[in-house]
């Protein structure tokens, strides 16, 4: 039986017994002790019907205002165990393999940075000298005893602030990071064995595909009034029992608004919606101005109107709000005024999200209103100040990289036996003077490169510390453009590759730009950095079939092209690409944007594995040119001009 | 960037504050009980209000109507106790309004126009349907046995809800499969 039969029964009784009450067959007259029995009833029913009630039910608005999250590196512990991942640990027990893994780093660190090679790492750790934190070594050596902590340890544990493994972790961890990175602040980082990032609830589009008109998405009842009729009833009831007027009258009340909640239906909405901007091709970071007009082409009233702007995800609202609550008549117009800040790239509009609701805001409908814009941001290429560390390999063309090979130049490379044929002005003339020997000045040949800028924009690759940094990919992008922009006004030659995502159905190839010079080339450039699909701002749903991508690259690279790698290296696959290229003859330089973070076990523990990964990479002989987060690229190249001594 | 603020919008939650504390003097200018309840009603209220927790509005406004009944039930006069009924509804709705637009919208957005319109259309239902209430009340009441006649409109009411419209049938649909 549904709530309406009830109403309806219930309805048809009060007649009756109105009808008897008139006639003067029914008397009214209750004692008290029965009016409190009935007032008490009533209350229970009402709060029954209270517990029943679920809040109202409201359409939830993605925030299109908010950039794009992408994960930490080392989001969780496992994770970034795996990068220390051998043979032995892969197959341990679940239980032991966070102590295996964390023993595999031990013995990594200890024989990049503790000076020790592979066996005897793996002795200092099983006897427990690798570290001074005796806690940390006894939680990674079966050998050793775990020492008695002191009694405040004890109350912490008997306390409940960790379990000892948790404790044993965090120890090992920091003392892995203060072997690893020499830097040893002595903090302990968090840890929680169930840690992960805390699902965000609402997404950051309003639509995912582009909309024609107004589209009308569902509808939905709100819950809004339901109840009322209850307690309503509930008043009459208790008001007619204890011959209260006044409490009838209020239950009357009541009623009318349960009345008023079924009495309305959300009018059907068409809108047209025009988009304008103050600048259509602004530069990264500008802050433009965005004036939404809405006008209501239905003639009907529509008394409750919400407008979720599809802000792009490469934009971030900085002033005013994409969101606007109103009412509007037939043929009425609203503006909406706020300002954004651009991020390179191309940015499209999503849909307008409109919700719609009746006077009584017990029915609302969402639409989707399209009202494309797009807004092409491309980088600035404006040359870095100090030199691009490239690696002393040129190609055949004069220019002015200086190779180590040996012959017409300005800067001295050697002095050897004179051969017939030798340019006169290269003679030796002071050594003829002095022992009448003939010998022949050698300079460091300086050629031209031939570089290719390839940004490393896999999904694996979208990582930052935190959600208000750049994250790896865009500060990839940024850096590819000023890169080749000093390249190109040195004289190289630069083309542009990316790895990563791409969507076949949409015929997308991946980013191949042959290196050339010139101002068309450079144009070029600038376009294929802001709106390849490779170098989104937004991390993409699939994966990319790296190696594909990576041999397709190779048969294009010309014998001798240098290459320019700029990758995050938080996974074991960045490192792969780089040595892959460079042991096919392509002299490989990485610029890395460091993402990583510290506050974590995990995050501490993948910082360690990028730092390990890195000096793997040196000792291969791949030069790496580590760019913090809080520093731009001019001062790393500086930094790096300066201390390596200026090649060029 | 700047986050939305997903807190109750303040227009409509200053609203319905002034309204409870109007609710709760004209009831609680009723009896002691009455003001009782209302007190504690209209600061359970407050609190949701504030925290945006759509339950505690609810228990809020319910204890608040709890006392609106409980001076009814020793008055002498109707009008104070439809003047508390009108209020509390009216306050029970901008706050409910307040919190799913701060929640939608955030408090950014621009929803003056909006919170206007539902303001007045929720007040304009309550005093209508108070009104008919008291006319009733007056002019046929006179003479007549009051249960008899508050019974015809119950019943009336009643059957019209029962009969209702047929798009009260979503709501419906949903509401039994818990």
């Amino acid at each position: 039986m549904n709530r309406r039969a009830i109403a309806l029964a219930f309805g048809l009784a009060a007649f009756v017994a109105a009808i008897a009450v008139l006639a003067g067959l029914l008397e009214f007259g209750l004692a008290q002790p029965v009016i409190v029995v009935v007032g008490l009833a009533a209350i229970g029913i009402g709060l029954r019907a209270l517990f029943a009630r679920e809040p109202p039910r409201n359409v939830g608005t993605p925030d299109p205002e908010r950039s794009t999250d992408v994960p930490v590196p080392g989001e969780t512990l496992r994770e970034s165990l795996g990068a220390f991942r051998s043979v032995e640990t892969s197959y341990a027990v679940t239980s032991r393999r966070t102590v295996e893994g964390l023993r595999a780093a031990a013995i990594a660190v200890c024989s990049r940075f503790g000076g020790d090679d592979e066996e005897r790492a793996r002795e200092r750790v099983e006897s427990g000298e690798w570290t001074d934190d005796d806690v940390a070594a006894a939680f990674l050596s079966p050998s050793l005893e775990r020492p008695s902590g002191s009694v405040r340890d004890r109350i912490a544990a008997v306390a409940g602030r960790g379990s000892r493994c948790d404790d044993g972790v965090r120890r090992a961890v920091a003392a892995i990071a203060r072997v690893g990175d020499g830097e040893s602040d002595g903090s302990l980082p968090r840890y929680d064995p169930d840690e992960g990032r805390p699902v965000r609830d609402r997404g950051t589009r309003t639509a995912t595909d582009p909309i024609d008109g107004t589209q009308r998405r569902r509808e939905r009842a709100t819950n809004y009034w339901h109840g009322i009729g209850v307690v309503a009833l509930l008043a009459v009831g208790v008001g007619v029992v204890a011959e209260a007027p006044a409490v009838v009258l209020a239950g009357v009340v009541g009623v009318g608004y349960a009345g008023f909640s079924r009495a309305f239906e959300p009018p059907e909405l068409e809108l047209s919606i025009d988009r304008e901007l103050s600048d259509d091709e602004p530069a990264p970071g500008d802050e433009i101005d965005v004036t939404v007009t809405i006008i209501n082409e239905r003639d009907g009233f529509v008394p409750d109107l919400r407008i979720v702007d599809g802000v792009p995800a490469g934009m971030a609202v900085t002033e005013g709000s994409s969101r606007l609550g109103t009412a509007l008549r037939p043929g009425e117009s609203v503006r909406l005024e706020y300002a954004v800040t651009v991020g390179r790239g191309s940015h499209e509009f999503d849909p307008v999200l409109a919700v719609v609701g009746d006077l009584s805001r017990s029915t609302e409908r969402e639409y989707l209103v399209g009202a494309e814009t797009t807004v092409v941001c491309e980088p600035e290429l404006r040359p870095v100040a100090a030199p691009v560390p490239l690696r002393p390999a040129g190609a055949t063309v004069s220019g002015r990289l200086r190779t180590e090979e040996a012959g017409a130049g300005t800067t001295f490379h050697s002095v050897r036996q004179y051969r017939r044929g030798d340019p006169l002005a290269r003679v030796d003339w002071n050594r003829r003077a002095r022992t009448g020997e003939l010998a022949t000045l050698q300079f460091h040949e300086e050629r031209s490169a031939r570089v290719v800028v390839l940004v490393d924009a896999r999904r694996d690759a979208y990582l930052a510390p935190d959600s208000e940094t750049t994250h790896a990919v865009n500060r990839s992008v940024a850096a590819a453009g000023r890169i080749a922009a000093s390249l190109l006004a040195e004289g190289d030659t630069v083309g542009l590759a990316g790895l990563g995502a791409i969507d076949r159905n949409r015929d997308e190839e991946p980013c191949w730009l042959a290196p050339a010079a010139g101002r068309h080339h450079e144009v070029r450039l600038a376009e294929l950095l802001a709106s390849h699909p490779q170098f989104s701002t937004i991390p993409p749903t699939n994966g990319g079939r790296w190696l594909w991508q990576l041999r397709g690259l190779r048969r294009r690279l010309a014998t001798g092209t240098q290459v320019v790698l700029l990758t995050p290296l938080c996974d074991g696959v960045s490192e792969d690409i780089a040595r892959r290229l460079d042991s096919r003859g392509y002299p490989v330089t990485i610029v890395s944007p460091d993402p990583t973070a510290d506050g974590t076990a995990g995050e501490r523990l993948a910082r360690v594995a990028r730092t390990v990964r890195m000096f793997d990479l040196r000792r291969a002989g791949i030069p790496v040119v580590d760019w913090p987060a809080d520093e731009s690229i001019d001062t790393v190249f500086a930094r790096r001009a300066a201390s390596a001594g200026d090649r060029r | 960037m700047s986050e939305i603020t997903r807190r109750p919008a303040v227009r409509s939650s200053v609203a319905a504050g002034a309204v409870v504390l109007v609710a709760v003097l004209a009831a609680g200018n009723q009896s002691a009980s009455a003001l009782g309840f209302g007190a504690v009603g209209g600061l359970v209220f407050a609190v949701g209000l504030a925290t945006g927790r759509h339950r505690a509005v609810d228990v809020g406004a319910l204890a608040l109507f709890l006392g609106v009944v409980a001076g009814g039930l020793e008055a002498t006069a109707v009008e104070p106790t439809i003047v508390a009924t009108v209020a509390t509804v009216v306050a029970w709705d901008l706050a409910h309004g307040a919190i799913a637009l701060g929640d939608q919208l955030g408090r950014e957005a621009d929803t003056r126009r909006l919170e206007a319109i539902r303001a007045s259309s929720s007040l304009l239902v309550g005093l209508l349907s108070g009104t008919v209430g008291y006319a009733v009340y007056v002019f046929g009441g006179s003479g007549q046995p009051v249960a008899a006649v508050v019974l015809l409109l119950v019943a009336a009411v009643l059957i019209v809800v029962g009969f209702g419209g047929g798009r009260s049938g979503s709501t419906r649909r949903r509401r039994t499969r818990h």
